[in-house]
């Protein structure tokens, strides 16, 4: 891949993720526009891009990685509702992530690769 | 209406989200473009955006916000699946219903968490620890 489609790809990715919060923010209340925290922001702009750079069978293996992923999200939003109400959001944010590291590593290790 | 966006606020989900876009193409470049893949799906933008909703409007919303993010969550699960099994056939259309893929999925779950009930035992669940 090369370096200018990479930093095209985290150009539009960035992009992608604040379109996406500005949406998110006009939802109330605040657990509807939390749907929004999740969206595929970032997905949805890479997988296009590598579309029109690669073709749609260049796409494939990037969305099964990002299926894998998705259940490290889910475990992640769980965990962090735990550790949030301990811990408060930035310290039980960040601890969350060992679930997601736990979740879609161990799935990845296992059958992903 | 659009509350008034602020900034920094917009400019730290800016550098999270490209951040974790670049992560996973060079990732995808050196390890194989399904490792990559699962940078996709990586929650990069969360950790700030809570805490900047803990600053600003208190724990209990950020606790909302991330409520709501598990929802949203499983429809990015669903937004992957549909991808995989449409992205063969037409590649941007494949993109276009994954995304309502994961509006329906996240949306309808939403509504059906609050239609029944649901969400006020998820948060009894969850919060008797504290």
């Amino acid at each position: 891949m090369s370096i200018a489609l990479i930093g095209l790809k985290a150009l539009v990715g960035g992009l992608a993720v604040v379109g996406f919060s500005l949406i998110g923010q006009a939802g109330h209340p605040k657990r509807f526009a939390g749907l929004f925290s999740a969206a595929p922001s970032v997905a949805l702009a890479s997988l296009a891009m590598t579309v029109v750079a690669k073709g749609a069978g260049a796409t494939l293996p990037y969305a099964q990685g990002m299926l894998i992923g998705s259940a490290g999200m889910i475990a992640y939003c769980l965990v962090s509702l735990v550790l949030i109400n301990r811990l408060h959001a930035l310290l039980g944010s960040i601890l969350a992530w060992l679930a997601w590291f736990a979740v879609a590593g161990g799935l990845y290790l296992g059958v992903g690769r | 209406m659009l509350r008034k966006a602020r900034p920094p606020e917009l400019l730290i989900r800016f550098v999270f989200g490209g951040g974790i876009a670049l992560v996973a193409a060079i990732a995808g470049s050196v390890f194989g473009p399904r490792f990559g893949g699962l940078f996709l799906a990586f929650p990069a933008v969360l950790p700030a955006a809570l805490t900047l909703i803990e600053k600003q409007e208190g724990t209990t919303k950020a606790w909302a916000d991330a409520s709501g993010g598990v929802l949203g969550a499983i429809g990015l699960a669903a937004f992957a699946f549909t991808a995989l099994q449409l992205l063969r056939s037409n590649p941007l259309v494949a993109l276009a219903l994954a995304l309502l893929a994961w509006l329906l999925m996240s949306g309808g779950l939403y509504f059906l968490f609050r239609e029944t009930g649901l969400f006020l035992r998820q948060d009894r669940f969850l919060t008797r620890s504290r």
